[in-house]
């Protein structure tokens, strides 16, 4: 009996002390917001690690006056929209003064709106939708590039260095290829190049010669090849080349994959692939490659958005020196720096930069190519 | 002009293929009244049986020195492989069932479907897998047409495979024996029939035209995934239903229906549009013909 109550004694004791701990260090509490189960979690998990890479860059720098110790608390909202906003909720709870996420822009948008009510940072290292930034929430930023970015650049890049006057655009009808594909047309509309014609296929489709042989008697100078998918890409390539399409053919983000070489080999030679590209040859990112990849390893897809994300959320705050949102934004619009992902420089919607250009498959390699800034490389 | 030929040998091309696999559904639901719903998988077996046989060829040196040795040996090797695959489904899946609903033979098949395409999924591996050469590279072009030498050996090769089974089932003793064991079981083992050989014989007849269909479609693409199976083994289904199930002309005819409509569709309104005017030919025949085109003529083309 008796040594059961001195453990209990002790138990609390511990206890006590660990409650304690917290309120005497003072600590500085961030969230994120990505999925961490399900078939998102790779991608997920890489945000996570990409905040906390930027919390480890913060305290080897000095962390932050007036602070002991940065916090995360990573939630995990498996690209579901009402897990997001539960997940949205318990951070408010927590009492974080900003938020890295979501991942999906499904669970963005919903998520976004609970923490406005309470005036709290949101930055998307993932969510490409145009709506995530367009509804006029003052804390909500962007790091990633926007759907509509890409066709922009695709536009340009149709217009201006291959000075072609007419394309044909196909797609296969999801949200994504479909959006991009719509967008593309309008910009082309825009800038005087003529729509010959705007078709689509379906998903799994392996038999494009009918569609390629209507895109052929067009005669358009440009093919625009807009899929999900870089598998039915290789197809359409291999098949457009048998057919003897003359077109130069322009495609989106999606053929930026090691197999669309591997499968098209010769019919991919001279294609244009958009690409938001991350030059991984500044110092920027080489700090955060050599920091990353000793703690997380290797570099997945969102990890140097969301460590970009993070490290203008800290520096914000440290630059502040407070908490309170407005001063955070005021420092936020003020940033101006070279990020590992891309030239760091927020608009006033709260997008950052586009990143997009032009790549051209040359000897089974990305070559860059063009970008919209530079020209011709 | 121009425009409506090229699409015609486009459809020529597709509808060969549809055809080809075609005859398997309808060979097998002849002779036992089956929908082998894993007919679709041994066409992409055999699209993958290519690519590892080609692969070793190559890694064998023997294809520098004797390439049409090695492509022949290759399409030939995997429409063995896809056949004596077929016949061990037909063991394991089929035969146990033999007397049991035609139901439980129906999930029966599309467990072995599922079952099979997620073999060739964790063997193969998700991601597409190219042919290493290609067959007979360049194309012919007259005026506006272009027609690729590769087209014209699938639409030859294709042929080729149609009389041949034709003359197996319509002048051979074999084929008289499928014929007699599609029209009454019981009395075709009166006479002396093996019902379990031939029915054996009738699916790997139809994988080998399924794996051959596989092989050609691998070189005409360019590339084999493991799930390439599904999509044509559905329009193949609808293609035999369509030419009258059961009937060997009708397979072959429906095939090349489906194949044209598709391409047609596509070509002159709208590609998104291709799948729903296959399948609106498919219901409007069945409206006027339930028994498909060719499927009144029962008992003379029946296998």
């Amino acid at each position: 009996m008796r040594k059961r109550i001195l453990f209990t004694a002790v138990a609390g004791l511990a206890l006590v002390a660990l409650l304690a701990a917290p309120a005497v260090a003072k600590t500085l509490k961030i969230g994120s917001m990505s999925p961490l189960t399900g078939p998102y979690a790779a991608d997920g998990n890489d945000i996570a690690n990409g905040v906390r890479c930027a919390i480890d860059m913060i305290n080897a720098s000095g962390g932050i006056p007036g602070y002991d110790k940065i916090e995360l608390y990573p939630q995990d909202t498996a690209c579901d929209p009402k897990q997001a906003v539960a997940a949205a909720n318990k951070l408010i709870n927590i009492g974080v003064v900003g938020v890295i996420g979501a991942y999906c822009s499904s669970s963005t948008i919903p998520a976004s709106e609970a923490l406005a009510e309470e005036d709290i940072i949101m930055i998307t290292p993932a969510s490409t939708n145009e709506k995530v930034t367009e509804r006029g929430l003052p804390y909500m930023f962007r790091m990633c590039g926007r759907d509509d970015d890409q066709s922009k650049v695709a536009g340009k890049f149709i217009k201006e260095a291959l000075k072609a006057k007419s394309i044909f655009i196909v797609d296969d009808k999801t949200t994504y290829s479909q959006g991009l594909a719509d967008n593309v047309a309008k910009e082309c509309k825009k800038l005087g190049i003529k729509v010959l014609g705007h078709d689509h296929v379906n998903q799994g489709d392996k038999d494009f010669s009918a569609l390629l042989t209507l895109a052929k008697s067009k005669k358009p100078e440009v093919f625009y090849m807009c899929l999900q998918n870089h598998s039915s890409g290789s197809l359409m390539a291999i098949q457009a080349k048998r057919m003897g399409l003359k077109a130069k053919i322009l495609s989106q983000d999606a053929m930026y994959h090691p197999n669309f070489i591997k499968v098209a080999k010769d019919a991919a030679e001279g294609i244009y692939v958009t690409y938001g590209y991350v030059d991984t040859t500044t110092d920027a990112y080489k700090k955060y490659e050599a920091l990353y990849t000793k703690k997380y390893g290797e570099i997945g897809a969102y990890a140097t958005y969301a460590y970009d994300a993070a490290t203008v959320l800290l520096k914000a705050i440290k630059n502040a020196g407070s908490t309170d949102p407005a001063k955070i934004k005021a420092e936020i619009m003020k940033m101006n720096f070279e990020g590992a992902s891309k030239w760091i420089k927020f608009k006033p919607n709260g997008d950052s930069s586009s990143n997009y250009i032009v790549f051209v498959i040359k000897n089974g390699k990305y070559i860059k190519y063009w970008g919209p800034e530079k020209g011709f490389f | 002009m121009d425009y409506f030929i090229q699409q015609l040998i486009n459809g020529i091309t597709l509808g060969g293929v549809y055809a080809l696999i075609a005859l398997g559904y309808t060979m097998v639901y002849g002779v036992i009244q089956l929908i082998n719903f894993a007919h679709g998988e041994f066409f992409a077996a055999g699209g993958y049986m290519g690519v590892i046989l080609l692969n070793w060829f190559i890694g064998r040196g023997y294809m520098s020195t004797h390439p049409m040795i090695c492509i022949g040996a290759s399409v030939v090797l995997t429409m063995g492989y896809c056949a004596f695959l077929a016949m061990g489904v037909e063991k394991i899946a089929y035969k146990p069932l033999r007397s049991a609903s035609r139901l439980a033979v129906l999930l029966s098949a599309l467990g072995m479907s599922i079952f099979l395409q997620n073999a060739m999924m964790l063997t193969q591996g998700v991601f597409d897998k190219p042919y290493p050469i290609e067959l007979a590279e360049g194309s012919l072009t007259v005026g506006g047409i272009t027609v690729s030498y590769l087209q014209v050996i699938i639409v030859v090769f294709t042929v080729v495979l149609l009389v041949g089974l034709n003359l197996l089932v319509f002048k051979t003793r074999i084929g008289m024996a499928m014929r007699a064991t599609a029209q009454d079981k019981v009395m075709s083992s009166l006479v002396a029939i093996s019902s379990n050989r031939i029915i054996s014989l009738t699916f790997a007849v139809g994988a080998g035209l399924a794996a051959a269909a596989g092989i050609m479609v691998g070189f005409y693409y360019g590339s084999v995934r493991y799930d390439m199976g599904f999509v044509p083994g559905i329009k193949a289904f609808a293609a035999a239903v369509l030419g009258g199930i059961g009937n060997i002309t009708g397979a072959m005819l429906g095939g090349l229906i489906i194949g044209m409509v598709e391409v047609f569709g596509a070509g002159y309104i709208s590609g998104q549009y291709k799948d729903v005017f296959a399948f609106i030919i498919l219901i409007a025949v069945l409206y006027f013909k339930p028994t498909g085109i060719m499927g009144e003529n029962v008992d003379d083309t029946r296998v």
